[in-house]
């Protein structure tokens, strides 16, 4: 018996508010004013807009935010030997139960890859764990594919359910949401929302409409071995990083880069000293990002650093995890000022030759 | 749909699977330093305890395991622990002024408090080296990690073949752990022999950079391991010393430096491929590392 | 109205070592009546006091700053505080483009003898603050949420679209490319619409060459990499801009460059052309005109109205003749594009302080701190460098509040006071389309303000302003402290 619901165009304000009502903070697409628009997921409220537009960055600030606080330390005397100083640390957490509404595949699947290392390593991760268990992600289904995205490359597509709770997919008067996790289920089952009955077949031939839509994906099965074989060929790397700014655009837009940085901040002193460690986003196309206090630095030019992002997501963490570190978002590729395209590289790595075979190409 | 990544995961390449610990991995433990060695103009050596009793008695680590030290308000860096685990007292760290943090943790004085999060990383598989005949190699502040394991061996040097240490620096000055050095040159299992690049009037024993010394001395690869720990250009001339010398990749066993922040294989800055020198590092054998040095 | 009857507030003054602080040592001694609301800081030299300082201070909740130093002609090293008085005055002009009250920040010269007017400054100062409300907070601005408009009423035709040029262009690189290491170019990126730097090795490369209004990066910001190498460069107007100034720092070699120069056709604003196409998922066809983009996008033709859709520093372009140039091909008219100003700069003057505030506050608190702000600008040349990052000494915080963006948009605009040529690539290359230049814009506004029409990027041999002093400053008016 299925379990889907409907949710009529018009009435998505009205679901949306009476989850604020049940406690929630629900984040959804929003237009921000500017030269021209970009839409990121930020908290709605009652009366806003409802946008279901692809976001510019993708939704893993709710997860892993911009900079957050590790703890908080304190430096005091100690009242019985004033010439002893104690610390004490705080490392306290707040969370609210938060519903993503509107995520894309491509957004959700980001949440699942970013899972294996941050929840299933040899760590668990406290601060991730805790955003991610009050996290329930409703995310539409596309119903065509666009420019540069491409995730039916990297082994998902316009429907795929992973790390999403609900998928939600268009039909003509609406939406049908189905519950794929059981905090989905609950949350559909206290929606008070009506069964979608046999609108439910309307979703599946919609589905598979915008799975027809894509363009043959090419196969990159081997793109983990490729990744390995052009590891140590300079001059493939030198030649695609060319016009690499360095900069951290395509590492801060993206659903699955994950590298942070840990800083300490003192706030003051007044009669004793305190301070934060902070971990905030950081990007391996920087040169900082690797570099010791010695000077030295494995990662000193931009074509080895590159080579650190697009390995990492085709070849590394596949070889850590068993599959792709990229959701094929395209965010990387659009948001390039200088419109590096990742799609390029891994093709152009899968039909290297290595230089091993180039050399004995020529004797 | 099938996923296109067809690599397998780590699990079922027979590495070990990572073992869970409960807890906040970033919180350090509260410690206090108790003693301060300067043992060179650059180096320092700080002897610390945890401030919790308890986890102090119960604190338990493998020779070649790191700690991350923060000094709160400036930050944290990965050294490793040189006492060996015998040493229940206190543990004991040896640090290069190079930085923020380690300007930061040469300032400190007995008494004063840190943060410790430790034990990080993996160790030397001491157990696998059992009757084998062990040459280690310490280059400047690479003998801390060497420190480490050489001392643990030496504790059950019968159940090991012959044992003997090469510890270059770069000038006598600039040689760490002087007041041990005595007792190293004359410990009846520790063939040891000391080198500087350049010796002046005083210094009685070699002189020479690690590597010619090395050569000079030619310990025989026969049934002998070689550990070596050093600055990445030592290492990379001593590896290719000790592979002209007989010795296989497999039995050169060194440890890897790279900036870290989490210490627990997140961050990102310490891989190479898809190996993190912080969770399945810093102990390395020349065969997995040898492109990267 | 006394300041020493109310409440206190928080001033901040930077007093110079050799002069200001003596004064105020002397205004003490002599138990002269003084407010209490000012907390010294001593430094060696007004000269020493980087306007950075003084942004850090009344963001971070200071009501007001002072900076005081020696008479000019009177420093004690000579010439700092000349520099001073060039920098300090152009933060003083900078501040409300930013939505700060420039009545919240001053300067002055104080000797150590001249305890009676410390006293008439320290209070005056003191005064004036009281008089304005408590600085808000940025934390605390009701963010304005607010669209920009760009579209300029009159400009000259740029000539978009024409390429009778193109055969001629690479004509003349074929004929350099043997002496050259490389020449920056243009391809075609992932779709007609998108161009990407080419960097031309071979005949082959050079067939792939484009320029038209889609090719949108500034080829200088590679040259400092090229150092040392020859290498040839296709350039316009702005770009040409670029690399005087980068001449004129000595960050590239006249001799090491062979500059193709092309009459510029106007750029695209790219993201806000695929802002109006939507979700397309293939670009089938486009023709540039000079009044209309006609684009076949997934089976459909849509045209839209080409002057909508150039980038806004377009519009507002000076002149489309390259300043410096080896080969120049094709027409160039010499024209200024148009007679209006910078119209994010237009929006932003038309805006109250507080607005302004709120105005960045909103914009400000999407920024991802990518950085590509400052990596595509040619005149970052610190590159890894850059004080952002540093933790000795500590610039910035890591947190990643909307005051540290707001800080760094700061750090990056001073930077670039009488060095920035105006290109644009720190607002176009924006992912989040935060209109950022018009922080530049306004600075190169008070540059040529205060300068005599001073432009950078015109004159390899000129001194750029902050670099220098004159001992009488002809537009510079010091306030009497009567």
């Amino acid at each position: 018996m299925n379990s889907d619901r409907f949710l009529a165009r018009e009435a998505i304000g009205d679901f949306l508010a009476k989850l604020i009502q049940t406690g929630y903070t629900v984040f959804c697409p929003q237009k921000q004013a500017g030269v021209r628009q970009s839409v990121i997921f930020a908290p709605w409220q009652k009366g806003q807009e409802i946008l279901l537009d692809k976001a510019t960055v993708a939704p893993k600030h709710l997860v892993l935010p911009q900079s957050e606080v590790l703890f908080r330390y304190t430096m005091q005397k100690d009242s019985a030997q004033p010439e002893k100083v104690d610390v004490s640390l705080d490392d306290s957490q707040a969370s609210t139960p938060t519903v993503l509404f509107a995520a894309r595949p491509c957004d959700a699947r980001g949440f699942a890859i970013l899972d294996r290392p941050y929840l299933e390593g040899l760590f668990r991760d406290p601060y991730y764990a805790k955003r991610r268990e009050a996290l329930c992600v409703l995310t539409l289904t596309c119903s065509s594919g666009c420019a540069t995205c491409f995730c039916h490359w990297t082994g998902a597509g316009p429907s795929s359910p992973e790390g999403s709770d609900i998928l939600m997919t268009e039909i003509a008067e609406g939406f049908v949401l189905q519950a794929i996790t059981d905090k989905g289920k609950k949350l559909l089952a206290a929606s008070q929302l009506p069964e979608a009955g046999e609108k439910s077949e309307q979703a599946t031939s919609a589905r598979k409409a915008a799975w027809q839509s894509l363009e043959k994906a090419p196969d990159l099965s081997q793109a983990p071995q490729k990744l390995a074989e052009v590891f140590d060929d300079q001059d493939f790397w030198r030649h695609w990083t060319q016009a690499c700014l360095s900069c951290g655009a395509c590492t801060y837009v993206c659903p699955t880069c994950y590298c942070f940085t840990i800083t300490d901040e003192r706030l003051g002193k007044k009669d004793h000293e305190e301070g934060v460690r902070l971990r905030s986003w950081d990007t391996c196309m920087a040169r900082h990002f690797t570099e010791e206090a010695s000077g030295h630095n494995p990662r000193p030019d931009k074509a080895q650093r590159m080579r650190n992002r697009v390995s990492h997501k085709f070849s590394s963490y596949p070889e850590n995890w068993g599959a792709f570190s990229c959701s094929g978002c395209g965010r990387c590729v659009t948001h390039c000022p200088v419109g590096l395209d990742i799609r390029a590289i891994v093709l152009a790595a899968l039909a290297a030759t290595s230089p091993q075979q180039r050399a004995k190409e020529a004797s | 749909m099938a996923d296109t990544a067809k690599a397998t995961p780590r699990m079922q390449q027979g590495l070990p699977a990572r073992p869970l610990i409960n807890g906040n991995p970033y919180l350090p433990m509260p410690a206090r330093v108790i003693e301060v060695i300067r043992e060179t103009n650059q180096i320092k050596t700080l002897r610390v305890i945890l401030e919790d009793d308890d986890a102090m008695e119960r604190f338990h680590f493998e020779p070649g395991q790191v700690a991350q030290l923060s000094v709160f308000g400036v930050g944290e860096a990965t050294f490793v622990i040189n006492s060996p685990p015998s040493q229940k007292d206190y543990l004991q760290f040896s640090i290069m002024e190079v930085g923020e943090v380690t300007r930061a943790l040469h300032k400190l004085t007995p008494g004063e408090v840190l943060g410790v999060r430790a034990p990080l990383g993996n160790f030397f598989p001491y157990n696998d080296w059992l009757g084998k005949n062990l040459y280690f190699i310490g280059g400047g502040i690479g003998m801390a990690p060497v420190r480490t394991i050489m001392l643990h061996v030496l504790e059950r040097a019968s159940d090991y073949g012959d044992i003997s240490l090469l510890f270059g620096a770069r000038t006598p000055k600039d040689m760490s752990y002087q007041y041990e050095l005595p007792q190293w040159l004359s410990h009846k299992d520790l063939h040891c022999t000391l080198c500087v690049d350049k010796a002046d009037a005083n210094w009685p024993h070699k002189e020479g950079m690690v590597p010619q010394v090395l050569k000079a001395l030619a310990p025989s690869p026969k049934n002998s391991l070689a550990i070596l720990c050093g600055p990445p250009i030592m290492i990379k001339y001593t590896v290719e010393t000790l592979l002209e010398l007989g010795f296989a990749e497999n039995d050169i066993f060194t440890t890897l430096e790279r900036r870290m922040k989490c210490g627990i294989g997140i961050c990102g800055r310490c891989n190479i491929g898809s190996r993190y020198v912080c969770t399945d590092g810093p102990v390395f054998t020349c065969q997995q590392v040898r492109k990267y040095l | 109205m006394s300041a020493l009857a109310n409440e206190e507030r928080r001033i901040v003054g930077f007093l110079c070592n050799w002069c200001s602080y003596g004064g105020a040592d002397t205004a003490g001694v002599a138990r002269a009546n003084q407010p209490t609301d000012l907390r010294i800081i001593r430094v060696p030299c007004s000269g020493r006091v980087n306007p950075l300082f003084v942004v850090k201070a009344l963001l971070n909740g200071a009501d007001g700053v002072l900076v005081s130093g020696c008479h000019p002609r009177d420093c004690h090293y000579g010439s700092g505080n000349f520099y001073a008085r060039r920098r300090l005055e152009v933060l003083k002009r900078f501040l409300p483009i930013l939505g700060i009250d420039p009545q919240r920040f001053s300067y002055t010269w104080v000797s150590a003898s001249e305890g009676s007017r410390w006293q008439q400054v320290v209070t005056r100062f003191t005064e004036e603050i009281h008089a304005l409300e408590p600085a808000p907070r940025f934390e605390d601005v009701e963010p304005l949420e607010k669209a920009l408009t760009l579209t300029q009423e009159k400009h000259r035709p740029l000539g978009v679209g024409k390429q009778d040029w193109l055969a001629k262009l690479k004509e003349a690189i074929s004929d350099k490319l043997a002496d050259l290491d490389c020449v920056l170019g243009w391809q075609q990126g992932r779709d007609l619409l998108h161009s990407v730097p080419l960097f031309i090795q071979s005949a082959d490369d050079l067939q792939k060459l484009r320029c038209d209004a889609t090719c949108h990066n500034n080829l200088v910001r590679y040259l400092p990499d090229f150092k040392g190498r020859k290498v040839g460069i296709i350039v316009r107007g702005c770009e040409a801009k670029s690399l005087v100034q980068l001449l004129q720092e000595g960050i590239i070699n006249r001799e090491e460059l062979v500059i193709f120069a092309l009459p510029c056709q106007g750029l695209l604003d790219l993201p806000l052309v695929e802002e109006a196409l939507g979700r397309y998922q293939k670009l089938e066809g486009l023709e540039i005109t000079d009044s209309a983009l006609k684009l076949r996008v997934d089976g459909k033709d849509v045209t839209l109205a080409t002057a909508d859709y150039l980038q806004s520093r377009c519009l507002s372009c000076p002149n489309d003749t390259p300043v410096l140039a080896d080969y120049p091909i094709g027409e160039f008219t010499g024209e200024s594009a148009t007679t209006a100003q910078c119209p994010e700069l237009a929006f932003l003057d038309s805006l109250s302080l507080t607005e302004r505030l709120g105005f960045w506050r909103a914009c400000l608190s999407r920024c991802i701190l990518c950085h590509a702000c400052r990596n595509s600008c040619p005149m970052c040349v610190c590159r890894d460098q850059c004080i952002a990052e540093s933790r000795e000494p500590h610039w910035q915080s890591a947190k990643a509040s909307v005051k540290e963006k707001f800080f760094f948009q700061i750090i990056h605009a001073l930077h670039l006071a009488g060095r920035c040529t105006g290109c644009g690539q720190c607002q176009a290359n924006c992912p989040m389309g935060i209109p950022i230049f018009a922080l530049r814009a306004h600075l190169n506004r008070v540059i040529s303000e205060l300068f005599d029409g001073y432009q950078a990027g015109l004159d390899p041999k000129a001194v750029p302003p902050l670099l220098t002093y004159a001992q009488e400053e002809a537009n510079i008016q010091e306030r009497s402290w009567e």
